[in-house]
């Protein structure tokens, strides 16, 4: 449709609605006035919406709060904001035409359509229509699903299906947004015009209601789709959709570089030069499924799986000296519960129900309890084995042990953890992104209350006698031990000390007096004699020292039970007989609630005081329809295999955030579900689909594409991954330099539970973005994927990468060593890096390279420096 | 604007901000008009004594006073400790603030040095990560291409730490932290080459070759393009001589490295920090780094405040002399923004102050920052504190003005909006503050 017809159109189109208006009545305060606020921008944070307001005019944010808005319109300073007698000069009139200076500018134009509705509404008394035939039921909004060319325009139609039944075109009121505006742009009228290759979700606000639709540019030109065969269920979807946007899929990528990919995705390594053989040669048509089988079995699956669900669930955030918590001693602890958890591939609901409905106790016995945290610190040691006796605790009560895992705060990271929903917003005020509303999060967190908060505080020995005999208990141990230690370094050990002292002096001047003795060829008898005294000195220092490590070991276990108190008094995860209110304070004011409701649902729940609320989070979230939960986790791991989720980001399941491919994230989840939450068969499923195994390189025409799959899309290896990678490469490793916290010699980055001593190894993690795991940020993108400069000079410059490429243990030197042939070396460092073998012209190149240099080894370091420089190296591709 | 940020005006998680806010704010942010283009940072971490320094107070009693006597300076009305005899010479050079500080809101060594040093209330957990003025130049203003932009000699202590090593900018816009003076000093090593340029040549040339694989899609693939251009940035930085030529002091003539070491005591009861980071400093600024931060020692002088004092303040008054004569000589100083300044000032009353030992506590609700410079006045006093150096009594300024003066002399409106890892818009600096416009040209 030309523009200038359309524009008309849509001129006609707002004269019958302001017909309508004149000819009923004046625009109604409900379904216009507020909605122009909102479209206007008057209520954003930044502008009138903010805590103060802007210039003395304050309205609820984003419009929360209609009456409270007509009321600061009408009764405060009412004869400037708005004039009744003359509307034109209302302040919101000329303000917002910019007649008056205004501070966010002119909003509007006196011919514009916003101005007669406000002026009419003023013009009419300015009231406030009542609330309840204006809530709205549905609203629709046409079409909901268009093909449009690169240029081509057409207008969006929203209509509003009120409580009182009467449908009323509102168009007009509405804000609209393009989630992709280099696909395609909607103006303030509604009007979408496509603009390059790709599919966007478009969305709709009335109020506070969104609607969304989807605008597709298919690329231009009819040529004739290939013919692919899908691998499984998954395909069909997204290939349907190429077809549609006329995008052709990329080919199926090689053995080598698939080979590359599952292992880096699956397991967070390389693959080795022999695997990489071994699979090359392998003419099995099914070698790609076997591998694939092989690999989600490994134990690296699990420590990779094991790291992002540490990310998410925030697992480096513990307490203070008071409550006997710390990162050293129980980030490792959740790390192994979660690694032994996903190497049993638990189904993910129980997984998640084991984390969710954790006690500390887990129904056992108070005596039973003390018991095994008095293990767990005696296990904090060489080797540590309190790792795997806390592995094989049934339920994670670590998760609630965390700082700010307890209350709304805590609630919010449940949701973003397992729901994939954002709801730091809803903390002051709705957000202009999504539903949720203060009340939706503070009745969800109710369920959460009765969760004691953990942390020292003077009142915990009163609120559980149970704990407090065991505190005192120990606490009084741990004074009698300190009784004796004092005791026995005061008397005895004060009395050896300086025995032995004395022993140390003898012992000193004996054996000098002995080797004079001996090589004067002294008297035999007098170096016998000599030989007792010093025997029975060091008798002396040998029982000094049995007697000091004894109070060693006394000093140690008195400080043991003494955290151990601590632990059980101040931490256990346990239930409050009743929960407080959940309530929130902001700058915006307070609010609490009473009611228990689960988030999206309509009614309330009643939860009787014998069970723990809890449980019935878990019943909801395993129902086949909650909207939220499996469909999370499903987009999650797509996300993990894609660089991006259906829906993106993952962690934003929003009405606002429509999904790409809405039928086949639906498809994944109900599998999912069927399979009874099995995550193995989520990998397999993705891992196995034609997909996921198509090559990063774009077929002819399609390289435009971003967000459908129309080739293996490129990401930068995270953080551990890569420094992994590098050690591999390099063929060297790196010492975490954590032996004091009693980590064992040799650990991959990716098994490390927090930013390790190892300055190299810390450094990388920084630069390349491992995150903090900080319980204050709810966002999968706390991980850095981001490139930056530090990350290119760390490969290319610093000065331990060098030391690596040089080290004489080192892959080059031992190439060299083996094998005085440079056509073998290249072969290998190219398998070692890149996991493939060289071309005929990157095998020339390298050769001509190491002949022409210093030395043989020289040119072969700088070969092996150029290879992990590449960005075939630093990507998944 | 590119393409994220599109994607984010889009729709995705802006809470109450329209697209209109942001291009408003990315527009505000030019660079023209900055008075300062380059800024020095001379941390004092533990908080210097303003009694004995910029705020004497010879009336009071000698448990308040001290015993350092108060000479004049250049400046009529301005009178600074007689350890300062330099600064006093060249107080026509400088703006002295006695009105700033952090009200103990938030205080103590973890958190007041990153209220500071981000201009915004920052905490050590449970608040956003607001970046570091530098990580902010790195982000909106970046410097020359085959420089870094934001510099930190030395380790970065457990204090500011956080303050400058993480920020929610992300790890792109983190500082270079360097030792050049030591010489197992990794990031040094990482900014010049490991090899001579020539060998770093042919690798060069040979990574082109090989690095083909994934060429084709280069024109249109955000991740390549992005490692491309942060691949060239950083092998120019390594090529280029200018980083080197800085770092090496060498260059500079006995007598000019003599007036910045020359007070450096023998035998010290605090960590001093190293003189050379002022000259240092000075040769990045005219090699052209826009943001250079340096700790200078420790001030937490709880004990043996006067002995620190005799120690310590001569190397600080000669060096920071020095640094000011060098830039302005060279014509520097108008267009370089160079602060001194701590945490907190040290309680006015004398911890046993009788004793050898006598020391000075915390005290974070006065002290003094000196601001030359990009636009700070030359000669020039802000704000008074009470007769015992107690309270501030005239002209009080939080933080927040200070952190927008700063930008608004480096032409950043600090007002910009950046977003939280969690997608919230927040400003530069979230609070609402005046600039400090007392202490402005």
């Amino acid at each position: 449709m030309p523009r200038l017809l359309l524009t008309a159109v849509l001129v006609l189109l707002v004269a019958q609605t302001l017909s309508g208006a004149a000819e009923g009545d004046s625009p109604s305060y409900q379904r216009h006035v507020t909605a122009l606020f909102g479209k206007l921008g008057c209520n954003g944070g930044t502008c009138h919406g903010a805590v103060k307001g802007q210039n003395g005019f304050r309205l609820s944010m984003f419009g929360a709060d209609p009456a409270g808005d007509h009321e600061q319109l009408t009764r405060e300073s009412r004869t400037r904001r708005l004039s009744l007698i003359d509307p034109d000069v209302s302040l919101l009139l000329q303000k917002g035409t910019g007649k008056v200076p205004h501070g966010g500018g002119a909003r509007f134009s006196v011919r514009s359509v916003e101005y007669k509705i406000l002026r009419a509404w003023i013009a009419a008394g300015a009231v406030a229509d009542d609330i309840a035939p204006s809530r709205l039921k549905q609203l629709t909004i046409t079409p909901a699903g268009q093909v449009a060319q690169p240029g081509e325009t057409y207008p969006l139609k929203v209509e509003a299906e009120f409580a009182d039944d009467s449908v009323e075109d509102v168009t007009t009121f509405c804000v609209f947004e393009s989630l992709d505006r280099a696909v395609a742009t909607v103006d303030r009228a509604g009007v979408v015009t496509g603009v390059g290759v790709g599919d966007a979700g478009l969305i709709v606000r009335y109020r506070a209601q969104p609607a969304a639709a989807r605008v597709l540019v298919p690329r231009p030109g009819s040529n004739a789709f290939p013919d692919v065969t899908p691998n499984n269920f998954v395909d069909a979807p997204v290939l349907a959709k190429l077809r549609r946007m006329n995008l052709p899929p990329a080919e199926i990528c090689d053995d080598a570089t698939f080979l590359r990919r599952v292992h880096l995705d699956v397991v967070g390594e390389l693959p080795t030069t022999e695997e990489v053989r071994s699979f090359l040669a392998d003419a099995s048509s099914e070698k790609r499924a076997a591998k694939i089988e092989e690999l989600v079995t490994r134990p690296g699956h699990a420590d990779l799986w094991a790291l992002k669900f540490c990310d998410l669930l925030k697992a480096a955030d513990f307490g203070v000296y008071a409550d006997a918590l710390s990162k050293e001693h129980d980030a490792p602890r959740m790390q192994a519960w979660i690694r032994a958890r996903l190497a049993e591939n638990v189904p993910y609901d129980e997984f998640v129900e084991r984390i969710l409905l954790a006690t500390s106790r887990e129904g056992r016995t108070m005596e039973e309890y003390v018991a095994e945290v008095n293990s767990l610190f005696e296990g904090y040691a060489p080797g540590r084995p309190d790792l795997e006796l806390y592995a094989r605790r049934k339920t994670l009560d670590l998760f609630w042990q965390r700082r700010g895992s307890d209350g709304v705060k805590g609630t919010m990271q449940v949701a973003h953890a397992f729901l994939g929903l954002r709801m730091e917003c809803a903390q002051c005020h709705r957000h202009p992104h999504d539903n949720w509303q203060q009340e939706d999060l503070l009745d969800f967190a109710n369920l959460f209350m009765r969760v004691r908060t953990v942390g020292f505080s003077d009142k915990n020995e009163k609120q559980f006698p149970d704990a407090a005999a065991h505190f005192k208990k120990l606490n009084d141990e741990a004074k009698q031990l300190e009784a004796d230690l004092k005791q026995r370094k005061e008397g005895e050990g004060k009395k050896l000390d300086d025995d032995s002292r004395k022993a140390k002096q003898d012992i000193d001047k004996l054996t000098t007096e002995i080797a004079k003795l001996e090589k004067a060829k002294g008297d035999e008898s007098e170096i016998a004699k000599q030989r007792e005294l010093l025997n029975a000195a060091k008798e002396v220092m040998a029982q000094a020292e049995k007697f000091r490590q004894e109070t060693a070991a006394i000093d140690k276990r008195a400080k043991l039970l003494a955290e151990v108190a601590r632990r059980l008094m101040q931490a256990e995860c346990r239930l409050l007989p009743k929960g407080e209110s959940a309530r929130v304070t902001s700058t915006l004011g307070s609010r609490e609630s009473k009611t228990f409701r689960l988030l999206g649902e309509s009614e309330p729940v009643t939860v009787s005081d014998d069970r723990d609320p809890r449980e019935l989070v878990m019943v909801w979230m395993r129902k086949p329809d909650n909207p939220y939960f499996a469909r999370a986790i499903v987009n999650r791991v797509w996300a993990h295999y894609f660089g991006r989720g259906m829906i993106d980001p993952p962690d934003n399941l929003s009405a606002f955030n429509p999904a790409t491919h809405p039928e086949l994230l639906k498809e994944l989840r109900d599998g999912f579900v069927t399979n009874k939450f099995d995550l193995r068969w989520l990998h397999r499923t993705i891992l196995k689909s034609r997909t996921y195994q198509q090559s990063s390189t774009p077929a002819e025409g399609a390289a435009a594409d971003r967000m459908n799959y129309a080739f293996f899309p490129l990401r930068r290896l995270p953080a551990e991954v890569l420094l992994d990678a590098l050690n591999t490469a390099t063929g060297t490793t790196e010492n975490m330099d954590m032996k004091y916290h009693h980590w064992p010699e040799t650990m991959s980055t990716v098994q490390a539970p927090f930013i390790p001593q190892n300055k190299f190894v810390a450094f990388v993690l920084e630069t390349y973005g491992r995150p903090q795991r900080n319980a204050a940020v709810q966002c999968d993108c706390e991980r850095d994927a981001s490139g930056s400069i530090f990350q290119v000079l760390t490969l290319a410059n610093h000065p331990r990468v060098w030391e690596k490429i040089k080290d004489p243990a080192g892959r080059a030197s031992k190439l060299l060593k083996a094998s005085g042939d440079a056509g073998r070396q290249i072969e290998e460092l190219y398998l070692a890096t890149v996991g493939r073998l060289p071309t005929e012209l990157e095998r020339e190149a390298c050769t001509k390279f190491i002949t022409s240099a210093d030395s043989p080894e020289n040119g072969l370091q700088n070969v092996l420096w150029c290879l992990i420089n590449t960005r075939e190296f630093l990507l998944q591709h | 604007m590119n393409r994220r940020d599109i994607l984010r005006i889009g729709g995705l998680g802006l809470c109450g901000v329209g697209a209109l806010d942001l291009i408003r704010a990315q527009a505000a942010s030019s660079a023209n008009n900055a008075k300062a283009k380059q800024m020095i940072v001379c941390w004092l971490g533990g908080g210097p004594p303003h009694l004995d320094m910029f705020d004497m107070k010879p009336e009071t009693s000698e448990d308040y006073r001290g015993i350092f006597q108060p000479i004049d300076t250049k400046v009529p009305g301005l009178q600074v400790g007689e350890l300062l005899p330099e600064m006093a010479k060249r107080a026509d050079k400088y703006t002295v603030i006695r009105s700033v500080t952090t009200m103990n809101k938030p205080g103590d060594h973890a958190q007041a040095p990153l209220y500071w040093l981000t201009g915004n209330p920052r905490l050590t957990t449970g608040s956003d990560e607001y970046p570091m003025y530098g990580s902010v130049v790195h982000k909106l203003r970046p410097g020359p291409a085959d420089l870094p932009t934001f510099v930190v000699l030395d380790e970065i202590d457990v204090h500011t730490h956080n303050a400058l090593s993480r920020n929610f900018l992300g790890p792109a816009h983190s500082p270079f932290v360097m030792q050049p003076f030591k010489d197992k000093d990794a990031a040094t090593k990482m900014l010049t080459p490991q090899l001579d340029l020539p060998a770093f040549a042919r690798n060069a040339d040979l990574l082109k070759t090989l690095d083909t694989r994934l060429r084709r899609n280069d024109t249109q693939d955000e991740v390549i393009a992005g490692l491309d251009q942060y691949q060239q940035t950083a092998f120019n930085l390594l090529r280029s001589p200018k980083l080197r030529q800085a770092l090496d002091i060498s260059k500079e003539s006995a007598e000019s490295v003599e007036r910045f070491t020359r007070n450096k005591p023998a035998k010290a009861r605090y960590p001093t920090g190293d003189p050379l980071h002022f000259l240092l400093a000075r040769r990045l600024i005219e090699a052209g780094v826009p943001v250079v931060h340096f700790n200078l020692g420790y001030w937490d002088w709880h004990g043996e405040n006067f002995t620190a004092g005799k120690q310590q303040i001569p190397m600080f008054d000669g060096c920071l002399a020095a640094l000011l004569d060098d830039l302005d000589e060279r014509g520097l100083l108008d267009s370089t923004i160079v602060l001194a300044l701590g945490e907190m000032g040290r309680k006015p009353k004398i911890d046993r102050p009788k004793e050898t030992g006598a020391g000075r506590d915390h005290w974070d609700y006065a002290q003094f920052v000196i601001a030359a410079g990009g636009g700070f006045n030359r000669g020039c006093i802000v704000g008074a504190t009470d007769k015992l150096g107690e309270q501030v009594i005239d002209k009080f300024y939080k933080i927040e003005s200070f952190g927008r003066t700063l930008y608004h002399l480096l032409g950043i409106d600090a007002d910009t909006l950046v977003h939280t890892p969690a997608n919230r818009p927040v400003k530069l600096i979230v609070e609402d503050a005046p600039i400090i416009k007392e202490a402005i040209s």
